[in-house]
């Protein structure tokens, strides 16, 4: 089937909406009534049809407006993007991954040709056709990992995997929930997870790196983290915090329900095989609270979960500011109906 | 943003020990760092080869180190000269080799930078903090570095910002994250304090 | 655990004790690509029981049709080796793992040094073309008993050229290990595969000379060692079972029926963990994988390759 794309914006006039039936499909993350942190992983398996794992990688409404922000973004700051040179068969890697998902899973907008190493690679929503040898840098315009990274929704995180742990050695990161690639890159699992809080003292991450240093070819896993930001804007970078910080006294309780959203992240995992480094990619799904509305369960349960939320999440999340609003504007919704364990809308 | 977070990605600096295992070894010295060589020699005269690489502010203690380190001893006047003298020597070192950095943070990371190009990672190096705890800074928003901040709150050397200091250290640019303080109250800043004396 | 379904396509001796296997896919389609080192752990069925062995992949990773394999015949074994040899034929299917790796380059390193004994090669095999392909500064040190048991010697003389250096037993000629290792440049790294004590005095003599441990690279995968029978008890499926003197606990847990995670089934890689619940003590560690203060708690054990002694080991599974 294919995709109507829309033309909107993830900044300034934030035109950026949800369709019907994006608001439907859209990766709600609280299956409880409380939220604790986990790991929670699980195989990435095909999941139903007109869901959002349906695909290895999922291309919805926004695809095009997504691409055109990623590209403001790369251009006001080109450290966006960087690649250590060890990671070159890691680039390659990626490339056969992501061109061959897209090219079998939406065949009506994404083509892939090959004539032993010579590729032809057809972007038909972005308008682009450009044949290269595999393994072969000379032959695109950019290196690769960049080449197909500016042509999918989300970020991506090459993790090389020596000496018993993972290092964030490339990276293409415009979408992100306030976290630095310039600064991280080459960093080690233990130093780019130092942030997080309450979590490494329970050993959620190193539970999580032994996980992933066994991780497979073939069975990539998938976790769902969320965030809430004011405005649907992709790029909460530190970057540009001077930015959109200032965005967060301008909620007020008339506005709320349209100024917050929540910020999910589709975030997976798959071993790459020559280079046998790990592709992290974080898809990022925004939905205002009004939106979340239009489904009572949902507002019901996401009432509820940050009723409960504990204080240091609510700082950590940069939720602080309009946190008791939020849960003030949702309680109108929660009659406290008893609500079975799942995510659906209904 | 999560100015309450303590990111703990900071290094840990610990006191030099000589490696029972080598075939040589290189120590790197800046200011009061030398004095840190010097407890190495009081601990024992390894039987390996050493090279000692000094840049010296005041005190001269040229000297006493001739007397430890009669071969192998460079001191010199800055820490640029010492770091162009560390580039000439690396490439006749061989894998056994052991380093040792004792200086200031911003020296410590200036030479791990230095011996990175020669294939000697963070990890292999042994650093001990002297000194000053003050701390090199990267604005996150302009990219600009600004050396020896002793507050917790330190204004960028590029674009002027105010800038709080995360505990969040990046090995690849030797710097801690500095993040607008003011961003969403604009001149609202909280009390300045030297904490990194 | 996802596998994929192979079938012999050719099978070659290549010297008096090894054979070399070549697996394609059974539907005619390509086999995933890999990284040098990698390997696949392999199922046969032998009288009704699945052994499960791990076998470097020693082709191109660039090459996709066909996987390759080499197996040495091991007289005093669990009978893994004597099969694949004896009982293996052209065109018989077989179930095999994604490929893995627990022995990769280090794609920063400077220069690499690769040291194989006899069979220990095969690892290497991939490696190198992974090396060639990036124009890497290598050197192969190769030491086997005698001319005729140099497996690949003579195509690996052809592609490395001189940067193959073989030390053949017989001729009395010797891998000098503190020679080799105390005239490198920095950024250098080292990796061993072969027999244990090749294994034991690479380490010992690169860590002696001072060499970082993450410079140092090894692999050796062990099979299950025969031992005495013992009972295990499984607390969340509430079983108990008799692990035969030639069976692996592993392979009795799977016996019974009961699902059990594992991948390189040879103590490496970690996977197949369990937390000993109640115990009295007397368990015998084969893995490389736990700490040697773990193995002391006796909290954990890999139930791949170690094993029991005594009358009470209870597992969370």
């Amino acid at each position: 089937m294919a995709l109507n794309f829309k033309k909107e914006t993830f900044r300034e006039d934030y035109t950026y909406s949800n369709s019907d039936a994006a608001i439907k499909r859209f990766p709600f993350p609280f299956p409880e009534d409380q939220y604790m942190y986990s790991v929670n992983i699980e195989p990435h398996t095909k999941g139903k049809q007109g869901t959002v794992c349906e695909f290895t990688f999922d291309i919805d409404e926004h695809y095009v407006a997504e691409c055109l922000d990623k590209k403001i973004t790369l251009e006001q700051d080109p450290g966006r993007y960087k690649a250590l040179p060890h990671m070159m068969d890691a680039q390659w890697d990626f490339v056969e991954l992501t061109m061959e998902a897209l090219a079998q899973d939406y065949p009506e907008h994404f083509s892939l040709k090959k004539q032993g190493l010579i590729w032809t690679w057809e972007n038909k929503p972005l308008g682009i056709k450009d044949t290269f040898t595999f393994g072969d840098t000379s032959t695109l315009a950019t290196e690769p990992f960049d080449y197909i990274g500016r042509q999918l929704q989300g970020d991506f995180v090459l993790l090389d995997h020596r000496d018993e742990t993972l290092y964030a050695d490339a990276g293409i990161v415009t979408s992100q929930a306030d976290w630095s690639l310039a600064f991280n890159v080459g960093m080690s699992w233990r130093e780019w997870h130092g942030p997080v809080p309450r979590a490494t003292e329970l050993g959620v991450m190193d539970r999580a790196l032994k996980y992933l240093l066994n991780l497979q070819i073939g069975s990539p896993v998938r976790r769902l983290n969320w965030t809430m930001t004011v405005n649907p804007r992709l790029d909460t970078s530190p970057e540009n915090y001077p930015h959109w910080g200032g965005e967060r006294n301008t909620v007020n309780a008339e506005n709320i329900g349209d100024l917050i959203h929540l910020r999910v992240e589709l975030q997976t995992l798959f071993r790459l095989p020559r280079s046998n480094a790990i592709v992290f990619s974080i898809r990022c799904y925004l939905i205002s609270l009004k939106d979340i509305a239009t489904y009572p369960r949902w507002a019901k349960r996401l009432h509820r979960v940050q009723k409960t939320m504990h204080p240091d999440l609510i700082e950590y999340k940069g939720m602080t500011k309009f946190h008791p609003m939020m849960v003030d504007w949702l309680a109108k919704f929660d009659d406290g109906e008893t609500l079975a364990i799942g995510t659906q809308p209904e | 943003m999560e100015h309450g977070y303590w990111i703990k990605s900071k290094p840990v600096y610990n006191a030099l020990v000589w490696h029972e295992k080598a075939t040589a070894h290189l120590i790197i010295a800046k200011n009061q760092g030398v004095l840190v060589a010097l407890k190495l020699f009081q601990q024992r005269q390894p039987t390996q080869p050493v090279t000692l690489l000094y840049a010296q502010d005041g005190t001269d203690y040229a000297k006493t180190l001739n007397k430890v380190v009669p071969a192998g001893l460079d001191v010199l006047n800055s820490e640029q000269d010492l770091l162009v003298s560390l580039k000439n020597i690396m490439p006749n070192m061989r894998m056994g080799l052991r380093v040792y950095v004792a200086g200031s943070e911003g020296f410590i990371w200036s030479v791990a930078e230095v011996l990175k190009t020669f294939g000697v990672e963070d990890a292999d190096i042994m650093k001990e903090l002297t000194d000053t705890l003050a701390r090199t800074i990267y604005c996150v928003h302009c990219k600009a570095i600004t050396h020896n901040i002793t507050t917790n709150i330190g204004k960028c050397s590029g674009c002027e910002r105010m800038l709080f200091v995360r505990d969040h250290f990046s090995r690849h640019l030797g710097a801690y994250m500095g993040l607008m303080i003011d961003a969403e109250s604009p001149g609202e800043l909280p009390e300045i304090e030297e904490i990194y004396p | 655990m996802s596998m994929i379904n192979v079938k012999v396509a050719a099978i070659e001796q290549v010297t008096p004790l090894v054979k070399h296997f070549t697996f394609v896919k059974e539907d005619g389609s390509s086999l995933p690509a890999f990284s040098g080192g990698s390997h696949v752990v392999v199922s046969i069925d032998i009288g009704g029981r699945v052994h499960r062995n791990p076998y470097s992949l020693m082709g191109s990773p660039m090459e996709n049709e066909a996987y390759h394999i080499s197996v040495r015949r091991q007289e005093n074994s669990r009978g893994g080796s004597v099969f694949m040899h004896e009982n293996v034929t052209v065109g018989m299917p077989l179930k095999i793992t994604y490929p893995m790796n627990l022995f990769s380059l280090a794609k920063k390193g400077r220069k690499h040094i690769l040291i194989a004994g006899g069979i220990g090669i095969t690892p290497f095999m991939s490696q190198i073309a992974d090396l060639k392909r990036m124009g890497a500064n290598y050197e192969l040190h190769y030491a086997f008993r005698s001319p005729e048991h140099g497996a690949f010697a003579a195509q690996l003389k052809e592609s490395c050229g001189d940067h193959l250096h073989c030390y053949i037993d017989s001729n009395a000629t010797r891998l000098d290990l503190e020679a080799l290792l105390s005239d490198q440049p920095l950024g250098t790294h080292v990796y061993v595969c072969g027999p244990s004590p090749m294994v034991v005095a690479t380490l010992e003599t690169a860590r002696n000379l001072g060499w970082p441990e993450n410079h140092i690279h090894s692999e050796q995968f062990l099979s299950p060692p025969i031992g005495e029978p013992f009972k295990i008890q499984l607390a969340r499926s509430n079983i108990e079972i008799q692990v035969s003197a030639e069976m692996s606990m592993l392979e009795a847990i799977e016996a019974a029926g009961v699902e059990a995670d594992f991948l390189c089934r040879g103590g490496v890689c970690g996977r197949c963990e369990l937390d000993v619940l109640e115990t009295d003590g007397a368990l015998l560690h084969n893995d490389h994988f736990l700490t040697d203060s773990e193995k002391a708690s006796c909290k954990k054990i890999m139930p791949c390759v170690s094993r029991a002694k005594g009358e009470r080991l209870m597992l969370d599974l």
